[in-house]
Formats: C-alpha cells, structure tokens, sequence
C-alpha cells in the first residue's frame, strides 16, 4: 500500500533539489566539524566536495548491484530493489566521509536480506565477501542497529517489481498488444538502471514500473500511449499530465546517468582515506580503542590485549575487495 | 536489611542472624552486645552523641531508619502533655494550629533544632495548661473505662443468653418426659381404646410443636461491643461498582481503500475478465496455504496502479 507508507511519508521526496540540499548540509557539517581550523583552499583539498561524494557513492552503487549480482545463493530481485533504497537513504543523512560506503553497502543488503525474508545467516552472507570475513561479519552486525536507526525504523520498502508483474497482466488482459513479455528483458534492464539515479526517491514504485513498461514498449516499436490513456486514465484525464510528467523525468533520469570514470574514483579514494572520519575506521586504532572501551564496559574482566576481531589488524583493507573487479 | 549493622562492633545481620539492634531516646542504634557491655552499670552515654542514656530506656529497633524510632519516642512523650482535643478549641483553625505546633516541636527535637529552646517552650505549655493537661489525662482513663465497662456487659448479656437457651432446654427434656408419663398412666388407669388414646397424645404433641415454632427465635445480635453494626451492613461498606460508560454500539465500517490511482479490478472480476489467465496458478501447496493465484493477481494489478496518481495535484 505505496499511498499509505511511510516510504511515501517520510522518504520520497518533491525534487532533486531537495536532495541535494540534504546532502549539501550533510557535506557542509562534516567539514565545519572536522576541519575547523582550516582555511578554505585547505578544505577543499581535504575534504571531498559534494561533487565527489556523488562520484564515490555512484560507484558504490554499482558495485552494490555487482555484489548482489553475484551473491550466492542467487537473491530475489526486491532484496537488491530494498538494499538500493537503504543505501541512498542512508546517505542522504550521512556523509560517506563520516561512514565509508563500502561498509555501509555490505549493511544494507544483510538488512535487506532479512527484511526481504530471504533467509541467509550471518556466515553464509560474507561467505560472498573476499578478505578477512571476521572483519566483516564484525563490521556488518556493529552498523546493522546504526543502519536500522539512520532509516528510522521504516524498513518496508516497495519495489516497482510487483507493480511491474501487474501491468503485463493488465496489458495482456486489456490491450491488444502481441506477446508482451518480450518487454520483459529491456522492463528489467531499465529498472536495475532506475536504481542508479535518484528516481526511486522523488517518484512512486509503480511510476517506476509504468515508466519502464513505455520504455520496453518503445523499444520494442510498441505504443502503449492508448493503453494508459484509455485503460488506465479513462476516469481521471486532469491526472495525466502529472504522470506523463513523471515519466518523461524518470526516463531522462536514467538516460542522463553516466557512469563514474575509474580515474576520478580512484583520486576520491585516496583522499577519502584521509579525510574519513577515523572514529568510524575500523583500522584506526581511535575507533580500536573505542571499541576495547565499549567491550571493557560489558565486560571488565577483559584482558587490555585480547584479540578483538575488529582490533585484527593484521588484515588489509581490502574489506569488501570490490574496487579491483571489474563492473 | 542485608545492610543493618551495629554501628559500634560493625557486626552485620548477615555475620550474626540473631543480631538485635536496640535504640534509645537519641535514635542512635546499638546492638544488643554492645549494649550489655556499655551499660552494664544502667546507665552511660551514647558512643556517637554523648548523650546520657539509661539501660531500661532501649527498645528493639522496629523501623529500620532509628530517625523513625527517634520519632516516635519523641512523638510519645510530647503528646503525653499535647493531650487537648478537638472540643477544647473555640474553632477550627485554633485546633489547627496547636496541631501545626505540636508537629514543630517534634520536628525541631528530632532534628536537633533549637532543643534548648523547644524544651523551654513545652516547660511553658505545661506550667500554664497543668490543669487541662490533668483534665484531660483523667478524661482519657474515664474514657478507657467506659469501654472496659461496656466488654463487660457485653460478657454478661452473653452468658444470660447461654443460660436462657440451657434452661428452654431442659424445660422441653422435663416436658416430653410429662408427657409420656401422661400417656403411660392414661393407658395403664383409663377404660378407653388403647389405640384411641394413643392418637389423641399424638394429637397433642402436635399441636404443641407447632406453638412452638410460631414463637419467635431469639433475636440474633446485630452489633459489636463497640457499637459498630455488622451484618447487612458492612457489605455496603464496599464501594458500588463504578457504572461502565457505555458509548455508542460498534458498527462496522467497510475501510476505505486509498488507492491514489485508478481503480483496480475487484475480487470477481479477477477471473470473470480474464487477468487470472495470465499469472501462474498456484500450486497445491499454496493452496493448502489458502494462496490462490487470485490473490497474487489481484494484488500485482493493485500495486500497478496504486500510486499511479502520486505527484498530481489534488481536486478537492
């Protein structure tokens, strides 16, 4: 019930300006709290610029996809639909310097998992992650109530898939076209490239879905213009404009997206490395001490030298091991 | 209580059980050791206050924070001589205000406030009340009197009754035994029927029995000594039962679907327009589940559409 929802409420959003307002504060704060003493050139060589962020977190975006893609056992379509929605909510109120992406993403789609009823255990899932896979599973379940709180507890997502399954119904049932479901290959191709851009943020699942239909449709030298007008908006003309709007935005959306140039990411890396806020770096020996502090509380008897998985530090960050495959 | 302990040999409840702390007019606690050993002469001072106590003074201490005793203690002997009740004021508020004066004294000895002058202050009251003080402490005994006066009658008026109901008693043992002697001599000396005079003293006794039950039983007692009644009475003691406001009957009203789209094809018209046609059917254990393809249709077709107006400015 998209209308009633709290992703509707609360996390869908007028425009993109909107957006990018709330990531501009977000970027602004970082860097008034972190590099106070700094004169402005030294902040904008320090720190990453909006710009760059959005660089950063578009190609987390794709190895996000990659990463589920490839997840083993193969993963329903909606998990990766609600790990996406995870991941640009969660950095619309958080800064990818203060939280790295990598680790961040790895959170959303065990989130998503168990959200999506799509049972894996903890083990199984970074079974699907290359490197220290203790390291991981520490740096998944420490961020999971972190991630639960960032959404603010409004977990259920809805995805354009179902909606996508209703309008080929419909059509079939309701419009003269032959064999729609070979639409069906360039409706999946379009939505997984919805989920790059911001559509899923400013507009409703079945938009989405409708959107990506007419696309396939065009593709395909269809015109499904009379099924919308005469089936769907028959009874309420005056709301037309608004979809055809929404439509024609969410199309441009998807055909504007470019994809990050490696050269650029590998820059915004190094210098995230160092402008990062370290409390949240599991490798630096602030958020080590930080962590013995919390364990030492639960536990006093704990010796100063006890070998915490996260304190591990024999591992290199090669966390997640993505930014070497290829996309 | 885990934490009592004597303040002076730090023996707790829990090293000793059968530890007993004491405590004297100055509220400080002592156990009963320490006690034994400190006055053993009857008298000496309290180890944390210096005050001069007396042996037979202490008490077993019954609230755990000796302030409370120290209170009471106070409490006792203030009110020996605060002894004025309500009827010996004027009005209200003056009654009031001896009350409100009588808790300031307390509260200034138990918190060693101006003792000195707290003292002197009840040494006045009692110089210039003695006769009212006296008055009303022989109103108080009077009082305890009458109460023991009226146990006793009650004691009495209960033991009457037990003799009244011994002696109806025998009455009616010495009665029946008449009456079969009547009989005896009747048959033994009359030239009747044996059997006519049999039914004729059976006849009787009858008819004494049911005099008998038209007297009335004796009258059960209806209150306590004290004059409280009991019986009916007291159930009615019991608050009535507050009345549960009833509102308004529940009616049931069919929930507004919010679509913000177009309407999608209703339950029956899933399968009468054909839509079912184009989904997998369920298999049996769906079905067993209670899952039927109709629903996965109508729900697709649903979510298609709901929303679909999202972004359209609202007529309203």
């Amino acid at each position: 019930m998209f209308p009633l929802s709290s992703q509707k409420k609360f996390w869908t959003f007028a425009n993109e300006q909107q957006l990018s307002e709330l990531r501009l504060q977000q970027n602004v704060n970082y860097i008034n709290s972190h590099g106070a003493e700094m004169n402005q050139e030294q902040r904008e060589a320090f720190f990453l610029l909006l710009a760059e962020e959005r660089v950063l977190i578009k190609q987390y975006e794709l190895y996000l996809n990659d990463f589920c893609r490839r997840f083993e056992p193969p993963m329903p379509k909606c998990v990766v639909g609600t790990a996406f929605h995870y991941f640009k909510r969660f950095f619309l109120n958080n800064t990818p310097m203060d939280y790295h992406p990598k680790e961040i993403l790895a959170t959303c789609v065990y989130l998503a998992c168990k959200v999506e009823e799509f049972n894996v255990s903890i083990g199984q899932f970074v079974g699907n992650i290359k490197g220290d896979r203790n390291k991981a599973m520490d740096i998944i379940l420490s961020n999971e109530l972190l991630m639960m709180q960032q959404l603010n507890y409004y977990l259920t997502v809805h995805n354009p898939y179902r909606p996508v399954e209703g309008f080929l119904i419909d059509i079939k049932t309701r419009s003269n076209m032959s064999n729609p479901e070979r639409l069906r290959p360039h409706i999946d191709e379009f939505i997984e490239k919805t989920f790059f851009t911001d559509a899923c943020l400013l507009y409703a699942p079945s938009q989405i879905a409708l959107a990506a239909v007419l696309h396939a449709a065009s593709k395909e030298q269809e015109n499904l213009d009379s099924y919308v007008t005469e089936n769907l908006f028959v009874a309420a003309r005056d709301k037309l404009p608004a979809l055809i709007e929404a439509v024609r935005k969410i199309r441009f959306m998807v055909k504007a997206y470019e994809l990050p140039s490696k050269e650029k990411v590998r820059l915004i890396e190094k210098k995230l490395e160092k402008c990062r806020n370290q409390e949240n770096n599991p490798d630096s020996q602030i958020y080590k001490e930080r962590m013995r502090k919390m364990l030492c509380d639960d536990d006093l008897e704990l010796p100063l030298d006890s070998s915490y998985h996260v304190a591990d530090s024999s591992a290199d960050m090669s966390m997640l091991n993505m930014s070497q495959e290829s996309v | 209580m885990e934490d009592q302990a004597c303040p002076r040999c730090k023996t707790t409840k829990y090293r000793n059980p059968s530890l007993k702390l004491m405590v004297n007019v100055c509220g400080h606690t002592l156990c009963e050791s320490c006690v034994d050993l400190l006055f053993l002469k009857g008298s000496g001072s309290c180890p944390e206050c210096m005050v001069p106590l007396r042996r037979n003074n202490f008490r077993v201490q019954l609230f755990e924070d000796p302030m409370v005793e120290k209170e009471v203690d106070i409490r006792k002997r203030v009110l020996r001589d605060y002894n004025k009740k309500e009827d010996d004021f004027a009005t209200l508020q003056e009654y009031n205000d001896y009350l409100e004066e009588i808790e300031t004294i307390i509260y200034n000895l138990c918190n060693n406030i101006d003792i000195i002058g707290t003292n002197k202050r009840i040494e006045a009251y009692r110089r210039e009340n003695r006769e009212v003080i006296q008055r009303n402490k022989t109103r108080m005994g009077r009082e305890e009197y009458e109460l023991e006066e009226m146990l006793e009658l009650e004691r009495a008026q209960e033991e009457a009754r037990k003799q009244e109901l011994a002696e109806l008693e025998t009455e009616q043992k010495k009665k029946k035994a008449r009456e079969k002697e009547a009989l005896i001599d009747e048959l033994m000396c009359s030239g009747k029927d044996a059997a006519e005079i049999v039914n004729e003293f059976a006849e009787k006794v009858e008819k004494l029995r049911e005099e008998e039950k038209k007297l009335p039983p004796p009258k059960p007692a209806t209150q306590f000594s004290t004059g409280i009644k009991f019986g009916r009475t007291a159930d009615q003691m019991f608050l009535p039962l507050p009345k549960a406001e009833e509102g308004p009957l529940y009616v049931h009203k069919v929930p507004t679907l919010y679509t913000e789209g177009p309407a999608a094809p209703a339950t029956a018209e899933i399968e009468s327009k054909g839509f079912i046609a184009h989904i997998r059917p369920e298999n049996s254990a769906e079905r067993a589940g209670g899952y039927k393809a109709n629903l996965a249709c109508q729900r697709a077709l649903q979510e298609a559409l709901m929303g679909l107006y999202f972004g359209a400015p609202t007529v309203n």
